[in-house]
């Protein structure tokens, strides 16, 4: 256990992205970092299940992307900052991920904040 | 001798470029933001800064996990502005004072910083939202920037306490550079934030206060913290907020003067600016001065 980590178990709904996670997931995680590639997107917009076959995803991964569980995605491993370029690709804001991990509809989530007009 | 003439603790939220970009500056929900960080602009067209030092992270955009250095500088003429997903933004190249890059990295490495050091990649979001706020772009950027990324993506990140030290070790290199240089240190991201998992939207602006008034006035009290202290106070992804140790440790260790602060919470992010000089602080309640730290 990483000594500077200790105690971080404790505190609910955060995921540590350490190497132990980043080996295990490392081709998915790799998928969504190639969102950055204008060739990639359009490879994904038009052929999904071929560029997740590409990436050699896992049956559990390629069913998280299906469904844009994006809390699912979080909770097995992925990075939240190669899943934002994602989320660009499939037209979601931000703003509309975070509701989705809360639980929440964008709508009750952007009622939480102090600037709820904010895009 | 190049010199350091300050510091700017400046957030680096990805959504302060896209309001940018769509020219939402007078918008109400964004003008708080943007008009903050004015007088932080006029104060570096005023000094007529040389250079930013952009102690910064790559959000695996120019590096990969199959990769991932902890530290690495930047060195070339320029770097393009990342795709991050949405396409290029319509903003010059980074400029960059290769033989100034060059000199840092040298004394960083002699300085046992054993730095990565990385040419011709694109920069992303962790220097690239702020910058247009700092510094204007049009025809052309005014200065240089040496980039300075941070690895606070996946553990091990680098102690609070390393990240001081670099700063430390970055203004003997600044100082040990012959040409006469104006140097501003910038230190990003934060304040407290989460954006990931059923935590996301965590905020702690009375820790956000804290820490500001920790890293003036008692800095080795942010470098005793661990990462999992930052996470637990702050939204893990606030824990980026010890790359504003590497700006603090690049003022020195005497007493820093604020000239001027803007927080603002809007949705996720306490976005945050900060400038600083090395000196005596301003006496806080009267004056002008006073005022624009308000």
């Amino acid at each position: 256990m990483n000594p500077q980590l200790e105690g971080i178990e404790q505190i609910p709904g955060t995921y540590a992205f350490d190497l132990r996670v980043s080996n295990r997931t490392l081709k998915i995680n790799r998928f969504f970092w190639n969102m950055i590639g204008a060739d990639w997107r359009d490879r994904f917009v038009a052929d999904e299940e071929g560029t997740m076959d590409a990436a050699g995803l896992t049956e559990e991964e390629k069913a998280l992307v299906r469904a844009r569980d994006w809390l699912g995605l979080i909770r097995h491993g992925v990075n939240f900052f190669v899943l934002e370029k994602f989320g660009r690709v499939v037209k979601k804001t931000n703003l509309e991920i975070y509701a989705i991990m809360r639980g929440e509809s964008f709508e009750a989530f952007m009622k939480t904040r102090r600037v709820p007009d904010a895009r | 001798m190049a010199r350091i003439i300050g510091g700017i603790g400046s957030s680096h939220v990805p959504t302060i470029g896209v309001a940018y970009d769509k020219g939402k500056q007078n918008d109400p929900a964004w003008a708080p933001l943007f008009d903050g960080y004015k007088p932080v602009a006029a104060w570096l067209a005023e000094k007529q800064a040389d250079v930013l030092v952009f102690f910064y992270n790559d959000h695996c955009t120019t590096f990969f996990f199959d990769m991932y250095p902890t530290f690495a500088l930047g060195v070339g003429e320029r770097f393009p502005i990342a795709d991050e997903g949405a396409g290029l933004r319509n903003l010059p190249a980074i400029r960059g004072n290769v033989d100034f890059q060059a000199h840092i990295a040298e004394s960083l490495v002699n300085d046992e910083f054993d730095i990565t050091v990385f040419q011709d990649k694109p920069i992303d979001h962790g220097c690239a939202s702020p910058l247009p706020l700092l510094w204007p772009h049009q025809p052309d950027w005014p200065g240089t920037v040496v980039p300075v990324a941070i690895n606070v993506l996946q553990y091990p990140l680098p102690t609070a306490r390393r990240c001081y030290r670099l700063g430390q070790a970055v203004r003997r290199a600044v100082e040990s550079y012959p040409e006469d240089l104006k140097v501003v240190v910038v230190g990003t991201g934060g304040l407290s934030h989460q954006v990931h998992g059923e935590r996301t939207g965590f905020n702690n602006t009375e820790w956000d206060m804290e820490f500001l008034r920790l890293l003036e006035e008692d800095p080795e009290a942010l470098m005793r913290m661990k990462h999992a202290d930052y996470v637990r106070l702050g939204g893990a992804e606030s824990v980026e907020q010890i790359m504003w140790l590497s700006m603090r440790g690049a003022l020195g260790t005497g007493p820093l003067r604020k000239l001027h602060q803007n927080y603002y919470l809007a949705t996720t992010t306490a976005m945050t600016v900060v400038l600083y000089e090395e000196g005596e602080p301003i006496a806080r309640q009267t004056g002008p001065a006073a005022a624009a730290v308000a």
